[in-house]
This record gives structure tokens, C-alpha cells and sequence, in this order.
């Protein structure tokens, strides 16, 4: 027991002795400009053989900010930069963990990497539901708790992972494996553009950032000539949006994502004003009173047709925009093991979104266009 | 005799606050709406404006009446279940029955990919949480029976059915656990009650059921009065006791289990109105208690629904959260005045 003990006080010496040494002479890194231009939690800047990723919102409010190296076959790593995550790209193989995440591996063509995820079944795309289906990508855990055990085993380069705060065990105890893990913000991205420059990210992971700053161009400029098409338009119809749960209407804040979409769209949401990113909930009497008659009902939750909204809840067909069937979802159109499709690619493809919105409120700027995400509900 | 005078007056009392609460619980809202649009719209004249007809009498209406019969309904269940078993912490969901009824709502809401694809898309429309609702309440209510059919003791029956809840709640905490972040939303926004929104349809159900168990809990006055001098001296009257053990769970579990379907689990209230109703009118007998309970339990019901709506603001707070606040400190403070009550 004493031997145990004295082991266990030298060993602690030694970890604090460890502590306290200070850092290496710094060789100072060069200043570079931030390649990103819309995400508000994400900075990349590029030097020759690494570059810097810092995730500066990796969830709502953070406190922390972290720095990932990607580090280039053959460079040679700054010492200032060694306190940091290293990792070394193009990475081989890797764990991913939000839905959104998989478009991007897609459309960099690397989706032959991912080598486990937790929660297969939310997977909608074809192409990573063959790799699931044909054994190659692993179900890593269950649904936002990870499978300790299942990744350290895949031992893949890197975790993409998201924390919904700064305590996060099943994380720090694959960093504490020696796995890289990774924040992604790009759940708290507010703008469009902003959640879509993630790709950047992914760019930046397997050494693809050209790539990654070319298809989010386009990205980008389709979204804009989509956002100029509407702008000139005068009608604005007027939206509401969201349903009920229980006693409350859900539905998007003024500042949120999609309020964003229906602003640019060319269209008057009803609740624009209100201040915030998340979701407003109000009494069913003050939807009323202020939405009875919009014009379009845009996003009514879960809901897939007119009939099963009125058996959930008889109020709604005192709305305009239900007794016209201007009613719009995305809930429609699911993969093949029921996942919603939008959430899983519309944040990676706000130019769809928009081009959706666009051809709802006003049809005749988009002649002969065909819905993505949305569908009229019958 | 002057017991039974005040008595009447108090009666008297709780049928005005009863009626007056009604009106009152329809004229406020998230929406402003006039004293006199609001009359306009009861006596079949018009509002100024239509939303707001819409939203008197289809809205608000429907939820004072769900909130008078829930209400009633739940709080005679609970004086039913402390009646028979003798326990003043006994209230309308100690069968087990919300517990069951829970554990149907959680598989349809949280294990929807565990049920078979027509099903699943069946259970998942408007009447799948109803009916799920419906049958894990009618499960529980079969397995409570059958237990009440061999033992003789019933606090058997009790201690049964808290065994149901520690499972069934055992059962759905593995579900959340498997969850998303919108099922899990959902499941907790049922749990926490809903009286509004209901179909016409469901609320005349609600009405037939709750009288039908009503109408059995008022012929069970005489041996509840009984029981509460002890089973054996039920006995020695001449009530059979396994006949009346039967009337009032089937009378109980009609009551919960239909509120339960409809409002979500809102059990609270049940276990406080008959409290209230025995410190109120101090009485022991069913046959005031009774009539004390059905009033202070609408009564109760229709405060709470008001207190929902925060005043000047369109939020709406949950009326689960509610019935406890409200009525956990007001038995306690009237616990504290009568220290001297027996049970």
C-alpha cells in the first residue's frame, strides 16, 4: 500500500513538474487574412505546408475557442503552433457525427473515408447509405452519445464531433485515446452562406481547400442571383411558418436561419421583426390574430398533408393560406430509413433552399423549376 | 344543523366562483379581446372581429370546458384512490394508469421506428397518441384488476401499482435515452398536459366518460363511507367489499385514463382537491365530500388553465408546472392552519 502511494505522489510530481515547463522559444507564424467570409465561428487562414482552423463558436455562447493545425505531408510545424491540435492531412479516414456533416464529405467526393457514425439510420443520402449498407461505414454509438469503445476501435485520423456545451466526457476521453477530435460549429451558424462555408472545414481536413473554395462560390453566387431575382419584385406575399406543440406556436424568430430564407426569398414573414435566433413560442390566439390570413404557410413542422394537420389539431383550417393550400413543407421528402433530407442537406445547399422559396412566392421568376426540398401539401 | 347550513352556503359559494371563474377563464387570453366583444360572442351576436369570434368560441370555450370535466374528473379519481387505500398521498395515477398510459405515448413518440411501418405511420396522426394513450392506461387497468382478483389485501393493489410506475417509467427513460432532440421535445411537451386543441369530437368523449365514471364513483358514496372505518368493518355492514373494490378502480381509471388520453398526464390535482375539499368543508362524509371535490376540482382546474397565459405576453406556460405550483403551497399552508386534522 505505502509503495502504491509514494508511486502515486511521484507520479503526481512528475505530471505537475510537466505542467509548469514553459513552452518552447516561439517562432513566429506570418499574418495571413482569414479565408472565410460568412461563418461568424469559423477562421481559416492558409500558409504554406499548414493551416490554421480556428472554431471560434463551437456551440451557442462559448467561452473557448480551438485551433486545429492541418498539417501538409513533409512541412515543418512552427513550434508556437505545437500547443495546439495537430493534425496531419489529407486525412485517410475519419468518424463525422451531425447529418450535415455528410453532404460536405459528398461533395468533396470523399465519402469513401467516413468510417463510422453515430446514428446511422439518420443518414439519408444513397450514396452514404450504400457505404452504411454494405458494412464500410460503422454505427458508432447511438443518436449524439458516442460509443467510446466502437471509435477508439475504428481508430479513424479524426472525430468531427459537436458539443452542445464545454462538458462533454465521451469526447475527452477519445482525445485522452490520442484520437484528434474536432469541433464543428456549423450547427450555430445564423446565415445561410454562414452554414454553408463550413465545407471550408472539410476542405481544410483533407487538403482539398481549393476545392472547397470553388463549389462554396458557387454556392455563393447562386445564391445571390437567386436573392437579386426576388429582390426587385414589390408584392411581397406575406408567411407564416411553424405549429403547434401542445399550447404553443413554434415557430423561427426574426433573426433565425429561416427567417433568413424568407427575407431573401422576396417574401414578408410575419414575425421579421422579432429579435432572436431561435424560436419564438406563442399562444395559438396570437398566431391567429396576426397570421389568419397570410398568404403562404411555409415549414409546418412535422406534418405531410392537410387532412393530418386537421386531425392533430382542427385550428388550423381557420388560416387562409390552409383553406388555399398554400401550405409548405420538407417533411415530405425523407431518405430511405426516414430522415429528413432538409436537414440533412439544406444547410450545405442554401442555394436550393432559396431557389425553392423564390419559385413558391413568385413562380414566374423561376419558369420551369422543379422543388428540392419543399412540397405543396394536399 | 348549522353544519348543515354552512354547508349550503358554502356550496352556494363554489357554484358562483365556479361560474364566475368560467367566464372569467374565457374572457382573458394571449389576445385582448373587450368584455363586450366578448359577451357578443358568447350570446351569438358578433365580435368586432372575426379571429377573435373564432377565438372565444372555438378556442377558448372548448378549453374551459376541458378544464372543468379534467378537472372534476381527476379530482373525484383521487378521492376514490385515498378512500380505498386509506393513504392521504394516494391520487388518481396510483394505479399506474397515467404511468401505462406514458409508456403507450413514449412508443409512439420516442420508439416509432420500433413499431412497424403502417402502424407506426397509423400511431403517428393526430389520434395515435390518443389511443396509445388509451391502451397503455386500459393495459395497466387489466393487470390492476386481475391483481385485485387474487389478493385479498389492498394495499396489495397499491404497492402493484406503484411497481407499474417504477417499470413503466424504467421502460420509457430507455427510450428518451435512444431519442432525438425533437422526439424527446415532444414527449415532454405531452407530459407536461395540453387542455386545448381537442377536437369536438374528444371532448364529447371526454364529457360521456367522465359522467359514466362520475355516475359510478356517486353510486360507491355509501361504502366509500364505510371503508374509511376499515375494510373489516365495510364488511361487517354488509358491503361486499370485492364488488365495491371493483366499482371504484373501473370508476377511477375511467376518469384518469380518458383525461389522461386527452390533456396528458396531469395528475397533481387529484391528489390535492380532495384535501382541499376535506379542509374546506370540514367533513369526513363522501356524501359532502363528494359534491366539495367535483366543485373545488373545476374550480382548481379553470385558475390554473388562467395562470398558463402569463400576463402581457404571448408565451404559454405548461399546466402541469402549474397545478403544482399553485396547489403544493396552498395545501400546505392550509396543512399548517389545521394541524389537528385525522385522516
Amino acid at each position: 500500500m505505502k509503495k502504491i502511494l509514494s508511486l502515486l505522489f511521484v507520479a503526481l510530481l512528475a505530471i505537475t513538474a510537466c505542467k509548469n515547463t514553459t513552452d518552447a522559444p516561439v517562432a513566429t507564424v506570418q499574418a495571413t487574412t482569414n479565408a472565410i467570409k460568412h461563418a461568424k465561428g469559423l477562421q481559416l487562414y492558409k500558409y504554406k505546408g499548414f493551416s490554421l482552423v480556428k472554431v471560434t463558436q463551437p456551440w451557442p455562447n462559448a467561452k473557448e475557442s480551438y485551433t486545429y493545425v492541418m498539417l501538409q505531408k513533409g512541412a515543418t510545424l512552427p513550434d508556437s503552433l505545437k500547443q495546439y491540435t495537430v493534425v496531419n492531412v489529407p486525412i485517410k479516414s475519419a468518424v463525422v457525427t451531425s447529418t450535415t456533416h455528410i453532404p460536405s464529405l459528398e461533395i468533396l467526393g470523399v465519402e469513401n473515408t467516413l468510417v463510422g457514425f453515430p446514428g446511422t439510420q439518420y443518414i439519408s443520402s444513397e450514396k452514404t447509405r450504400a457505404l452504411i449498407d454494405s458494412g464500410k461505414v460503422k454505427e458508432a454509438g447511438a443518436n449524439e452519445s458516442l460509443n467510446t469503445e466502437i471509435i477508439i476501435d475504428l481508430n479513424p485520423d479524426a472525430v468531427v464531433a459537436f458539443g452542445i456545451n464545454s462538458t462533454n466526457k465521451t469526447l475527452n476521453s477519445l482525445e485522452q485515446a490520442g484520437l484528434k477530435v474536432l469541433y464543428n460549429g456549423d450547427w450555430t451558424e445564423q446565415t445561410p452562406l454562414g452554414k454553408a462555408e463550413w465545407i471550408k472545414f472539410f476542405g481544410a481536413l483533407y487538403g482539398m481547400d481549393d476545392k472547397a473554395d470553388e463549389i462554396f462560390s458557387k454556392i455563393e453566387k447562386d445564391y445571390h442571383d437567386a436573392q437579386k431575382l426576388a429582390q426587385n419584385i414589390k408584392e411581397k406575399p406575406t408567411v407564416m411558418g411553424g405549429a403547434m406543440l401542445n399550447d404553443q406556436w413554434l415557430l423561427p424568430e426574426g433573426n433565425s436561419w429561416a427567417a433568413l430564407f424568407l427575407k431573401d426569398a422576396g417574401a414578408n414573414y410575419l414575425w421579421a421583426d422579432s429579435k432572436g435566433t431561435g424560436s419564438l413560442s406563442l399562444s395559438f390566439e396570437t398566431v391567429l390574430e396576426k397570421a389568419q390570413n397570410a398568404d403562404y404557410w411555409i415549414g409546418p413542422s412535422q406534418y405531410t398533408s392537410l387532412k393530418q394537420m386537421m386531425e392533430a389539431n382542427p385550428h388550423y383550417a381557420e388560416f387562409k393560406a390552409f383553406k388555399n393550400k398554400k401550405v409548405y413543407s420538407f417533411s415530405t421528402k425523407t431518405g430511405k430509413t426516414g430522415g429528413l433530407i432538409y436537414y440533412e442537406l439544406a444547410p450545405n445547399r442554401p442555394d436550393l433552399v432559396l431557389k425553392d422559396l423564390v419559385y413558391i412566392f413568385h413562380p414566374e421568376l423561376l419558369p420551369g423549376y422543379k422543388l428540392q426540398f419543399f412540397e405543396q401539401l394536399q | 344543523m348549522p353544519n348543515q347550513r354552512r354547508n349550503s352556503i358554502l356550496f352556494t359559494c363554489l357554484g358562483i366562483a365556479l361560474v364566475m371563474l368560467f367566464l372569467a377563464n374565457i374572457s382573458l387570453g394571449a389576445v385582448k379581446i373587450p368584455l363586450t366583444d366578448v359577451v357578443n360572442a358568447l350570446t351569438g351576436n358578433h365580435a368586432s372581429k372575426p379571429a377573435w369570434d373564432y377565438i372565444i368560441l372555438s378556442y377558448r370555450l372548448p378549453k374551459a370546458i376541458v378544464a372543468v370535466l379534467a378537472g372534476m374528473a381527476l379530482s373525484v379519481g383521487g378521492l376514490l384512490m385515498q378512500t380505498l387505500f386509506r393513504n392521504p398521498l394516494a391520487g388518481p395515477d396510483v394505479l399506474g394508469l397515467s404511468s401505462g398510459a406514458s409508456l403507450g405515448v413514449a412508443f409512439v413518440i420516442l420508439g416509432a421506428g420500433l413499431l412497424p411501418g403502417a402502424l407506426g405511420i397509423f400511431l403517428m396522426s393526430g389520434y395515435g397518441v390518443v389511443l396509445a394513450s388509451v391502451a397503455g392506461s386500459f393495459a395497466v387497468l387489466l393487470l390492476v384488476l386481475a391483481v385485485a382478483q387474487r389478493l385479498r389485501d389492498t394495499m396489495g393493489i397499491l404497492i402493484t401499482g406503484i411497481m407499474f410506475g417504477s417499470f413503466t417509467g424504467a421502460i420509457v427513460s430507455v427510450l428518451t435515452y435512444f431519442s432525438t432532440a425533437e422526439q424527446l421535445q415532444k414527449y415532454t411537451f405531452w407530459a407536461l398536459g395540453s387542455l386545448g386543441n381537442l377536437p369536438q369530437q374528444s371532448i364529447i368523449i371526454l364529457t360521456i366518460v367522465t359522467i359514466i365514471g362520475l355516475v359510478l364513483a356517486i353510486s360507491c358514496i355509501k361504502p366509500l363511507d364505510a371503508l374509511l372505518l376499515g375494510e373489516r368493518y365495510a364488511a361487517s355492514m354488509g358491503i361486499n367489499l370485492k364488488r365495491t373494490r371493483f366499482i371504484i378502480i373501473i370508476a377511477a381509471s375511467l376518469l384518469t385514463g380518458c383525461v389522461t388520453a386527452f390533456a396528458g398526464p396531469i395528475a397533481f390535482v387529484g391528489l390535492v382537491v380532495p384535501h382541499l375539499a376535506r379542509l374546506l368543508l370540514k367533513a369526513g362524509s363522501h356524501r359532502i365530500l363528494f359534491w366539495g371535490t367535483l366543485f373545488i376540482g373545476g374550480i382548481l382546474m379553470l385558475f390554473c388553465d388562467m395562470c398558463t397565459q402569463l400576463p402581457g405576453t404571448a408565451a404559454v406556460l405548461p399546466i402541469n408546472g402549474i397545478t403544482s405550483i399553485v396547489g403544493a403551497p396552498v395545501v400546505i399552508s392550509l396543512l399548517l392552519k389545521k394541524r389537528n386534522r385525522t385522516y
